[in-house]
Protein backbone atom coordinates (compact mmCIF):
# COMPACT_ATOMS: atom_id res chain seq x y z
CA UNK A 1 0.00 0.00 0.00
CA UNK A 2 1.21 3.40 -1.01
CA UNK A 3 1.67 5.03 2.43
CA UNK A 4 2.30 8.73 1.43
CA UNK A 5 -0.97 8.57 -0.72
CA UNK A 6 -2.83 7.01 2.33
CA UNK A 7 -1.99 9.73 4.40
CA UNK A 8 -2.42 12.39 2.08
CA UNK A 9 -5.82 10.67 1.70
CA UNK A 10 -7.27 10.44 5.27
CA UNK A 11 -5.88 14.48 5.33
CA UNK A 12 -8.35 15.00 2.36
CA UNK A 13 -11.06 13.18 3.79
CA UNK A 14 -10.84 14.69 7.15
CA UNK A 15 -10.89 18.34 5.37
CA UNK A 16 -14.45 18.89 4.35
CA UNK A 17 -14.34 22.55 5.16
CA UNK A 18 -12.48 23.76 2.08
CA UNK A 19 -13.54 26.71 0.18
CA UNK A 20 -15.77 24.79 -2.63
CA UNK A 21 -15.95 21.78 -1.33
CA UNK A 22 -18.58 19.29 -2.90
CA UNK A 23 -20.20 15.96 -2.02
CA UNK A 24 -19.89 14.78 -5.38
CA UNK A 25 -15.81 15.12 -5.56
CA UNK A 26 -15.22 14.27 -1.81
CA UNK A 27 -17.57 10.63 -2.41
CA UNK A 28 -15.69 10.25 -5.95
CA UNK A 29 -12.14 10.77 -4.14
CA UNK A 30 -13.48 8.02 -1.67
CA UNK A 31 -14.29 5.13 -4.36
CA UNK A 32 -11.27 6.51 -6.08
CA UNK A 33 -8.36 6.25 -3.36
CA UNK A 34 -10.13 2.91 -2.26
CA UNK A 35 -9.74 1.32 -5.52
CA UNK A 36 -5.86 2.48 -5.73
CA UNK A 37 -5.06 1.67 -2.03
CA UNK A 38 -6.88 -1.40 -0.91
CA UNK A 39 -6.09 -3.71 -3.83
CA UNK A 40 -9.43 -4.00 -5.77
CA UNK A 41 -10.31 -3.70 -8.83
CA UNK A 42 -13.58 -1.22 -8.77
CA UNK A 43 -14.97 1.04 -5.77
CA UNK A 44 -18.99 2.26 -5.62
CA UNK A 45 -20.95 3.66 -2.67
CA UNK A 46 -24.44 3.87 -2.33
CA UNK A 47 -25.87 6.74 0.31
CA UNK A 48 -29.67 6.55 1.33
CA UNK A 49 -32.20 9.14 0.30
CA UNK A 50 -35.23 10.40 2.39
CA UNK A 51 -37.38 9.55 -0.54
CA UNK A 52 -36.66 5.72 0.92
CA UNK A 53 -34.48 4.43 -2.02
CA UNK A 54 -31.05 4.09 -1.91
CA UNK A 55 -29.34 6.11 -4.71
CA UNK A 56 -25.86 5.52 -6.27
CA UNK A 57 -23.45 8.73 -5.81
CA UNK A 58 -19.96 7.63 -6.81
CA UNK A 59 -18.01 4.80 -8.60
CA UNK A 60 -14.35 4.44 -10.05
CA UNK A 61 -15.63 2.99 -13.26
CA UNK A 62 -18.47 2.52 -15.06
CA UNK A 63 -18.79 -1.15 -14.82
CA UNK A 64 -18.75 -0.36 -10.73
CA UNK A 65 -21.32 1.95 -10.66
CA UNK A 66 -23.54 -0.07 -13.32
CA UNK A 67 -23.28 -2.86 -11.01
CA UNK A 68 -24.47 -0.78 -7.93
CA UNK A 69 -27.65 0.68 -9.59
CA UNK A 70 -28.08 -3.26 -10.21
CA UNK A 71 -28.31 -3.81 -6.69
CA UNK A 72 -30.61 -1.07 -6.55
CA UNK A 73 -32.80 -1.96 -9.00
CA UNK A 74 -32.88 -5.97 -8.40
CA UNK A 75 -32.74 -4.95 -4.78
CA UNK A 76 -30.30 -7.89 -3.87
CA UNK A 77 -26.54 -7.31 -3.21
CA UNK A 78 -23.90 -7.09 -0.96
CA UNK A 79 -24.85 -3.17 -0.64
CA UNK A 80 -27.80 -3.35 0.36
CA UNK A 81 -27.20 -6.03 2.72
CA UNK A 82 -24.47 -4.07 4.24
CA UNK A 83 -27.01 -0.67 4.08
CA UNK A 84 -29.82 -2.83 6.38
CA UNK A 85 -27.10 -4.31 8.71
CA UNK A 86 -24.75 -1.76 9.36
CA UNK A 87 -22.36 -4.60 9.31
CA UNK A 88 -19.30 -5.85 6.25
CA UNK A 89 -20.53 -8.10 3.80
CA UNK A 90 -17.69 -9.82 2.31
CA UNK A 91 -17.94 -13.07 -0.86
CA UNK A 92 -14.94 -14.08 -1.59
CA UNK A 93 -15.96 -15.93 -4.73
CA UNK A 94 -19.31 -14.74 -6.19
CA UNK A 95 -19.86 -17.98 -8.34
CA UNK A 96 -20.40 -19.35 -5.00
CA UNK A 97 -23.24 -16.53 -4.36
CA UNK A 98 -25.91 -17.68 -7.04
CA UNK A 99 -28.27 -18.35 -4.48
CA UNK A 100 -27.81 -15.92 -2.22
CA UNK A 101 -28.10 -13.28 -5.32
CA UNK A 102 -29.48 -14.90 -7.84
CA UNK A 103 -29.43 -11.39 -10.09
CA UNK A 104 -26.57 -10.16 -8.95
CA UNK A 105 -23.77 -12.98 -8.26
CA UNK A 106 -24.05 -13.45 -12.07
CA UNK A 107 -24.13 -9.79 -13.58
CA UNK A 108 -20.90 -9.04 -11.34
CA UNK A 109 -19.45 -11.52 -12.72
CA UNK A 110 -20.31 -10.77 -16.41
CA UNK A 111 -18.75 -7.45 -15.88
CA UNK A 112 -15.42 -9.24 -14.83
CA UNK A 113 -15.45 -9.23 -11.02
CA UNK A 114 -15.44 -12.39 -8.80
CA UNK A 115 -15.07 -11.30 -5.43
CA UNK A 116 -17.08 -8.19 -3.31
CA UNK A 117 -16.81 -6.54 -0.36
CA UNK A 118 -18.95 -4.17 0.79
CA UNK A 119 -18.32 -1.50 4.12
CA UNK A 120 -20.61 0.20 6.10
CA UNK A 121 -20.60 4.28 6.17
CA UNK A 122 -21.89 4.41 9.34
CA UNK A 123 -21.76 6.73 12.84
CA UNK A 124 -22.53 5.10 16.00
CA UNK A 125 -26.48 3.97 15.35
CA UNK A 126 -26.80 6.35 11.67
CA UNK A 127 -26.03 4.20 8.60
CA UNK A 128 -26.06 6.87 5.81
CA UNK A 129 -24.71 4.39 3.18
CA UNK A 130 -21.86 1.71 1.85
CA UNK A 131 -18.94 0.94 0.17
CA UNK A 132 -18.60 -1.49 -2.27
CA UNK A 133 -15.11 -2.90 -3.39
CA UNK A 134 -14.65 -5.24 -6.00
CA UNK A 135 -11.91 -7.61 -7.10
CA UNK A 136 -11.45 -9.31 -10.42
CA UNK A 137 -9.90 -12.47 -8.93
CA UNK A 138 -11.83 -14.55 -6.34
CA UNK A 139 -9.93 -15.17 -3.12
CA UNK A 140 -10.30 -13.41 0.56
CA UNK A 141 -9.59 -9.50 0.98
CA UNK A 142 -6.00 -8.87 3.22
CA UNK A 143 -7.60 -8.11 6.35
CA UNK A 144 -5.19 -5.16 6.91
CA UNK A 145 -6.41 -3.94 3.36
CA UNK A 146 -9.95 -3.98 4.91
CA UNK A 147 -9.60 -2.59 8.64
CA UNK A 148 -8.05 0.35 6.24
CA UNK A 149 -10.48 0.52 3.72
CA UNK A 150 -13.24 0.84 6.92
CA UNK A 151 -10.86 3.67 8.73
CA UNK A 152 -11.60 5.63 4.83
CA UNK A 153 -15.17 4.82 4.78
CA UNK A 154 -15.69 5.80 8.71
CA UNK A 155 -13.77 8.99 8.11
CA UNK A 156 -15.51 10.18 5.05
CA UNK A 157 -19.09 9.36 7.26
CA UNK A 158 -17.58 11.55 9.84
CA UNK A 159 -16.88 14.64 7.71
CA UNK A 160 -19.70 14.24 5.91
CA UNK A 161 -22.47 14.06 8.79
CA UNK A 162 -19.92 16.69 10.24
CA UNK A 163 -19.58 19.09 7.72
CA UNK A 164 -23.42 18.97 8.04
CA UNK A 165 -24.08 19.58 11.48
CA UNK A 166 -21.26 22.16 12.03
CA UNK A 167 -23.68 24.42 10.06
CA UNK A 168 -27.67 23.84 10.67
CA UNK A 169 -29.19 20.29 12.01
CA UNK A 170 -30.90 20.56 8.37
CA UNK A 171 -28.17 21.10 6.20
CA UNK A 172 -27.29 17.21 6.39
CA UNK A 173 -30.82 17.11 4.00
CA UNK A 174 -29.88 19.70 2.21
CA UNK A 175 -26.56 18.55 0.83
CA UNK A 176 -27.56 15.29 0.07
CA UNK A 177 -30.39 16.36 -2.18
CA UNK A 178 -28.16 18.64 -3.90
CA UNK A 179 -25.01 16.10 -4.48
CA UNK A 180 -28.17 14.15 -5.81
CA UNK A 181 -29.35 16.57 -7.99
CA UNK A 182 -25.99 17.16 -9.38
CA UNK A 183 -25.36 13.67 -10.08
CA UNK A 184 -28.16 13.69 -12.63
CA UNK A 185 -26.86 16.64 -13.99
CA UNK A 186 -23.57 14.44 -14.38
CA UNK A 187 -25.48 11.84 -16.37
CA UNK A 188 -26.90 14.40 -18.32
CA UNK A 189 -23.75 16.01 -19.44
CA UNK A 190 -22.11 12.11 -19.75
CA UNK A 191 -25.19 11.38 -22.28
CA UNK A 192 -24.87 14.64 -24.08
CA UNK A 193 -20.68 14.19 -24.14
CA UNK A 194 -21.34 11.10 -25.37
CA UNK A 195 -23.29 11.90 -28.62
CA UNK A 196 -21.45 14.64 -29.35
CA UNK A 197 -18.18 12.63 -29.47
CA UNK A 198 -19.16 9.55 -29.86
CA UNK A 199 -17.85 8.19 -27.13
CA UNK A 200 -19.34 5.35 -24.66
CA UNK A 201 -20.60 6.65 -21.21
CA UNK A 202 -17.21 5.86 -19.37
CA UNK A 203 -15.20 7.45 -21.84
CA UNK A 204 -17.38 10.81 -21.64
CA UNK A 205 -16.91 10.45 -17.88
CA UNK A 206 -13.44 10.23 -18.05
CA UNK A 207 -13.53 13.66 -20.28
CA UNK A 208 -15.64 15.44 -18.06
CA UNK A 209 -13.62 14.23 -14.72
CA UNK A 210 -9.83 15.19 -16.84
CA UNK A 211 -11.52 19.15 -17.82
CA UNK A 212 -12.59 20.07 -14.45
CA UNK A 213 -9.45 18.78 -12.90
CA UNK A 214 -7.10 20.44 -15.33
CA UNK A 215 -9.19 23.72 -14.84
CA UNK A 216 -9.92 22.94 -11.25
CA UNK A 217 -13.28 23.43 -11.70
CA UNK A 218 -15.96 21.64 -9.68
CA UNK A 219 -17.17 18.59 -11.75
CA UNK A 220 -21.00 19.29 -11.10
CA UNK A 221 -19.88 23.04 -12.11
CA UNK A 222 -18.93 21.65 -15.45
CA UNK A 223 -22.05 19.34 -15.82
CA UNK A 224 -24.60 21.64 -15.41
CA UNK A 225 -22.50 24.68 -17.84
CA UNK A 226 -22.02 22.04 -20.47
CA UNK A 227 -25.90 20.77 -20.13
CA UNK A 228 -27.24 24.45 -19.87
CA UNK A 229 -24.69 25.60 -23.02
CA UNK A 230 -23.90 28.93 -20.60
CA UNK A 231 -20.40 28.58 -21.11
CA UNK A 232 -18.14 28.29 -23.69
CA UNK A 233 -15.98 25.45 -21.83
CA UNK A 234 -13.05 25.57 -24.79
CA UNK A 235 -11.40 22.44 -25.52
CA UNK A 236 -14.27 20.27 -24.07
CA UNK A 237 -15.88 18.91 -27.22
CA UNK A 238 -12.72 19.17 -29.49
CA UNK A 239 -12.27 15.00 -30.19
CA UNK A 240 -9.87 13.45 -27.92
CA UNK A 241 -6.10 13.47 -29.47
CA UNK A 242 -5.85 9.65 -28.92
CA UNK B 1 -40.39 1.77 0.61
CA UNK B 2 -39.99 4.24 -2.46
CA UNK B 3 -43.27 2.62 -4.57
CA UNK B 4 -45.06 2.66 -1.16
CA UNK B 5 -44.48 6.19 -0.68
CA UNK B 6 -44.61 7.44 -3.73
CA UNK B 7 -48.08 5.42 -4.71
CA UNK B 8 -49.30 7.25 -1.29
CA UNK B 9 -48.34 10.45 -2.42
CA UNK B 10 -49.86 10.08 -5.59
CA UNK B 11 -53.36 8.86 -4.37
CA UNK B 12 -53.28 11.87 -2.27
CA UNK B 13 -52.66 14.30 -5.29
CA UNK B 14 -54.87 12.51 -7.49
CA UNK B 15 -57.61 12.58 -4.79
CA UNK B 16 -57.42 16.29 -4.70
CA UNK B 17 -57.52 16.44 -8.47
CA UNK B 18 -60.99 14.40 -8.37
CA UNK B 19 -62.48 16.63 -5.68
CA UNK B 20 -61.60 19.40 -7.93
CA UNK B 21 -63.00 17.98 -10.81
CA UNK B 22 -60.11 18.67 -13.34
CA UNK B 23 -56.51 16.68 -14.57
CA UNK B 24 -54.31 16.26 -12.18
CA UNK B 25 -52.08 19.69 -11.74
CA UNK B 26 -49.52 21.73 -9.73
CA UNK B 27 -52.02 23.19 -7.90
CA UNK B 28 -53.16 19.61 -6.77
CA UNK B 29 -49.64 18.96 -5.38
CA UNK B 30 -50.15 22.12 -3.21
CA UNK B 31 -53.20 21.00 -2.07
CA UNK B 32 -51.80 17.38 -1.00
CA UNK B 33 -48.40 19.17 0.26
CA UNK B 34 -50.95 20.44 3.17
CA UNK B 35 -51.96 17.31 4.93
CA UNK B 36 -48.86 15.03 3.66
CA UNK B 37 -46.18 16.97 5.16
CA UNK B 38 -48.34 18.80 7.75
CA UNK B 39 -47.59 22.25 6.97
CA UNK B 40 -49.97 25.78 6.72
CA UNK B 41 -49.82 26.44 2.95
CA UNK B 42 -48.36 25.94 -0.03
CA UNK B 43 -47.15 27.51 -3.05
CA UNK B 44 -45.43 26.69 -6.60
CA UNK B 45 -43.34 29.34 -8.43
CA UNK B 46 -42.54 28.90 -12.46
CA UNK B 47 -38.80 29.93 -12.85
CA UNK B 48 -36.39 28.46 -15.97
CA UNK B 49 -33.01 29.44 -16.00
CA UNK B 50 -33.91 31.99 -18.76
CA UNK B 51 -36.35 34.00 -17.05
CA UNK B 52 -37.74 35.19 -13.64
CA UNK B 53 -40.72 33.46 -11.82
CA UNK B 54 -43.92 33.89 -11.57
CA UNK B 55 -46.57 32.20 -9.15
CA UNK B 56 -48.13 29.56 -10.21
CA UNK B 57 -50.89 28.65 -7.78
CA UNK B 58 -51.01 28.98 -4.02
CA UNK B 59 -52.89 28.00 -1.33
CA UNK B 60 -53.16 30.75 0.60
CA UNK B 61 -53.06 34.71 0.60
CA UNK B 62 -49.81 33.72 3.07
CA UNK B 63 -47.89 31.37 0.60
CA UNK B 64 -48.80 34.08 -2.15
CA UNK B 65 -47.35 37.09 -0.30
CA UNK B 66 -44.21 34.83 0.70
CA UNK B 67 -43.70 34.08 -2.68
CA UNK B 68 -44.06 37.93 -4.10
CA UNK B 69 -41.58 38.71 -1.39
CA UNK B 70 -39.24 36.62 -2.65
CA UNK B 71 -39.19 37.69 -6.27
CA UNK B 72 -39.45 41.47 -4.88
CA UNK B 73 -36.42 41.23 -1.87
CA UNK B 74 -34.55 38.76 -4.21
CA UNK B 75 -33.77 36.79 -1.37
CA UNK B 76 -35.37 33.93 0.50
CA UNK B 77 -35.23 30.26 1.02
CA UNK B 78 -36.82 29.40 -2.72
CA UNK B 79 -34.41 31.85 -4.91
CA UNK B 80 -31.85 30.10 -2.58
CA UNK B 81 -33.35 26.24 -3.18
CA UNK B 82 -32.99 26.86 -6.81
CA UNK B 83 -29.55 28.03 -6.70
CA UNK B 84 -28.19 25.57 -4.27
CA UNK B 85 -29.97 22.73 -6.20
CA UNK B 86 -31.16 21.58 -3.66
CA UNK B 87 -33.79 22.12 -0.34
CA UNK B 88 -33.54 24.82 1.78
CA UNK B 89 -35.15 24.27 5.27
CA UNK B 90 -35.85 27.02 7.46
CA UNK B 91 -37.73 25.55 10.57
CA UNK B 92 -37.66 28.58 12.81
CA UNK B 93 -37.60 31.88 10.79
CA UNK B 94 -36.52 33.99 13.85
CA UNK B 95 -33.26 32.02 14.51
CA UNK B 96 -29.96 34.34 13.97
CA UNK B 97 -28.78 32.47 11.33
CA UNK B 98 -31.51 33.37 9.36
CA UNK B 99 -32.17 36.83 10.18
CA UNK B 100 -28.39 37.01 8.63
CA UNK B 101 -28.78 35.39 5.57
CA UNK B 102 -32.15 36.80 4.38
CA UNK B 103 -32.35 40.04 6.47
CA UNK B 104 -34.76 41.66 4.72
CA UNK B 105 -36.97 38.79 3.95
CA UNK B 106 -36.87 36.76 7.08
CA UNK B 107 -38.87 39.94 9.29
CA UNK B 108 -40.86 40.63 6.85
CA UNK B 109 -42.44 36.57 6.15
CA UNK B 110 -42.59 36.44 9.69
CA UNK B 111 -45.13 39.33 9.72
CA UNK B 112 -47.07 37.89 6.90
CA UNK B 113 -47.62 35.34 9.27
CA UNK B 114 -45.03 32.34 8.80
CA UNK B 115 -42.86 31.07 11.00
CA UNK B 116 -40.87 28.22 8.78
CA UNK B 117 -40.55 27.85 5.34
CA UNK B 118 -39.64 24.79 3.04
CA UNK B 119 -38.32 25.51 -0.11
CA UNK B 120 -37.42 22.65 -2.76
CA UNK B 121 -36.54 23.06 -6.27
CA UNK B 122 -38.33 21.31 -9.28
CA UNK B 123 -35.07 20.00 -10.79
CA UNK B 124 -33.90 17.26 -12.47
CA UNK B 125 -30.16 17.16 -12.68
CA UNK B 126 -29.87 20.24 -15.15
CA UNK B 127 -33.32 20.70 -15.77
CA UNK B 128 -35.15 23.35 -13.66
CA UNK B 129 -38.66 24.40 -13.69
CA UNK B 130 -39.49 26.20 -10.72
CA UNK B 131 -39.67 25.68 -6.62
CA UNK B 132 -42.25 24.26 -4.38
CA UNK B 133 -42.19 26.17 -1.03
CA UNK B 134 -44.01 24.88 1.77
CA UNK B 135 -44.84 27.26 5.10
CA UNK B 136 -45.73 26.54 8.73
CA UNK B 137 -47.47 29.00 11.18
CA UNK B 138 -45.26 27.78 13.96
CA UNK B 139 -42.11 27.26 13.80
CA UNK B 140 -40.73 23.18 13.49
CA UNK B 141 -38.88 20.81 11.83
CA UNK B 142 -40.11 18.33 8.80
CA UNK B 143 -39.84 14.75 10.48
CA UNK B 144 -38.30 12.07 7.93
CA UNK B 145 -41.43 11.03 6.56
CA UNK B 146 -42.58 14.55 6.19
CA UNK B 147 -39.32 15.31 3.93
CA UNK B 148 -39.65 11.94 1.91
CA UNK B 149 -43.55 12.78 1.26
CA UNK B 150 -42.08 16.33 0.42
CA UNK B 151 -39.68 15.54 -2.11
CA UNK B 152 -41.57 13.03 -3.78
CA UNK B 153 -44.31 15.93 -4.35
CA UNK B 154 -41.37 18.05 -5.65
CA UNK B 155 -40.64 15.39 -8.39
CA UNK B 156 -44.28 15.51 -9.19
CA UNK B 157 -44.64 18.83 -9.34
CA UNK B 158 -41.56 19.36 -11.50
CA UNK B 159 -42.70 16.56 -14.12
CA UNK B 160 -46.40 18.44 -14.24
CA UNK B 161 -44.90 21.62 -15.20
CA UNK B 162 -42.08 20.54 -17.78
CA UNK B 163 -45.01 18.29 -19.37
CA UNK B 164 -47.81 21.47 -19.26
CA UNK B 165 -45.37 23.61 -21.14
CA UNK B 166 -46.02 23.69 -24.95
CA UNK B 167 -43.10 22.62 -26.77
CA UNK B 168 -42.14 23.35 -30.44
CA UNK B 169 -42.03 19.44 -30.66
CA UNK B 170 -45.49 19.21 -29.84
CA UNK B 171 -45.83 16.86 -27.10
CA UNK B 172 -48.14 18.78 -25.18
CA UNK B 173 -49.87 17.79 -22.01
CA UNK B 174 -50.39 14.19 -21.03
CA UNK B 175 -51.22 15.19 -17.20
CA UNK B 176 -52.48 11.69 -16.54
CA UNK B 177 -49.20 9.82 -16.89
CA UNK B 178 -51.79 7.41 -17.63
CA UNK B 179 -52.51 6.73 -13.76
CA UNK B 180 -49.42 6.06 -13.17
CA UNK B 181 -47.24 8.49 -10.86
CA UNK B 182 -44.74 10.22 -12.90
CA UNK B 183 -41.54 9.99 -11.09
CA UNK B 184 -41.51 6.25 -9.98
CA UNK B 185 -38.64 5.50 -12.93
CA UNK B 186 -37.02 8.93 -11.83
CA UNK B 187 -33.86 8.30 -10.60
CA UNK B 188 -32.31 6.04 -13.42
CA UNK B 189 -29.18 7.25 -14.71
CA UNK B 190 -29.62 5.78 -18.25
CA UNK B 191 -33.17 8.03 -18.14
CA UNK B 192 -30.66 11.00 -17.21
CA UNK B 193 -27.71 9.61 -19.58
CA UNK B 194 -30.48 9.11 -22.94
CA UNK B 195 -31.99 13.03 -22.35
CA UNK B 196 -28.59 14.29 -22.12
CA UNK B 197 -27.90 12.81 -25.50
CA UNK B 198 -31.41 13.88 -26.97
CA UNK B 199 -30.01 17.16 -26.31
CA UNK B 200 -27.63 16.85 -29.46
CA UNK B 201 -30.06 14.37 -31.70
CA UNK B 202 -33.00 16.42 -31.36
CA UNK B 203 -30.75 19.67 -31.19
CA UNK B 204 -33.02 21.04 -27.99
CA UNK B 205 -32.68 22.00 -24.67
CA UNK B 206 -32.51 19.96 -21.79
CA UNK B 207 -35.98 20.25 -20.54
CA UNK B 208 -37.60 19.37 -24.21
CA UNK B 209 -35.04 16.74 -24.51
CA UNK B 210 -36.44 15.34 -21.32
CA UNK B 211 -40.35 15.67 -22.51
CA UNK B 212 -39.69 14.59 -25.94
CA UNK B 213 -38.54 10.97 -24.50
CA UNK B 214 -41.46 10.57 -21.89
CA UNK B 215 -43.80 11.58 -24.99
CA UNK B 216 -41.72 8.76 -27.06
CA UNK B 217 -42.11 6.27 -24.61
CA UNK B 218 -46.16 7.32 -23.90
CA UNK B 219 -46.51 7.21 -27.64
CA UNK B 220 -44.95 3.87 -28.25
CA UNK B 221 -46.63 2.34 -24.63
CA UNK B 222 -43.23 1.08 -24.00
CA UNK B 223 -41.47 2.05 -20.34
CA UNK B 224 -39.85 4.83 -19.94
CA UNK B 225 -36.36 3.17 -18.96
CA UNK B 226 -36.54 0.70 -21.68
CA UNK B 227 -36.56 3.48 -24.48
CA UNK B 228 -33.99 5.01 -22.28
CA UNK B 229 -31.43 1.84 -21.98
CA UNK B 230 -32.31 1.54 -25.64
CA UNK B 231 -30.95 5.02 -26.62
CA UNK B 232 -28.17 4.80 -24.22
CA UNK B 233 -27.19 1.13 -25.95
CA UNK B 234 -27.54 3.26 -29.65
CA UNK B 235 -30.52 0.66 -30.63
CA UNK B 236 -32.77 3.90 -30.47
CA UNK B 237 -32.53 7.59 -32.27
CA UNK B 238 -34.75 9.70 -31.79
CA UNK B 239 -34.42 12.50 -35.26
CA UNK B 240 -35.39 16.09 -35.04
CA UNK B 241 -38.77 17.21 -36.51
CA UNK B 242 -37.61 18.73 -39.59
CA UNK B 243 -40.84 20.89 -39.79
CA UNK B 244 -39.51 22.71 -36.35
CA UNK B 245 -36.73 25.14 -36.36
CA UNK B 246 -33.96 23.84 -34.01
CA UNK B 247 -34.33 26.95 -32.18
CA UNK B 248 -37.85 27.08 -31.75
CA UNK B 249 -39.44 27.71 -28.30
CA UNK B 250 -37.23 26.65 -25.56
Amino acid sequence: MDGRLLSETFVELADTMVVGFDVIDFLHMLTDRSAQLLNVSAAGLLLADPRGELRVLAASSEQARLLELFQIQNDQGPCLECFRSGKPVAVADLATAARRWPRFAPAAQEAGFASVQALPMRLREQIIGALNLFRAAPGHFDQADMRVGQALADVATISLLNERSLRRSETLNEQLQSALNSRVTIEQAKGKLAERLHLDMDQAFNVLRRYARTRNIRLSDLARAFVDGSEALPGLIEPPSS
Amino acid sequence: MLAGRSARVWSLVAAQAARRGGAVSAEDVCAAALTAVAVSGAGLTAATRAGSGHVMCATDGISEQIAELELTLGEGPAPDAATAAGPVLASDLAAADVEIRWPSFAPAARQAGASAIFAFPLQIGAIRVGVLEMYRSEPGPLDADQLGDALVLADTAAVLLLEGTNWAGGAGPMASFGGQPPYLALHRAEIDQATGMLTEQLQVGIEEAFVRLRAYAYAQERRLTDVAGDIVARRLRLEADPDIPADGAR
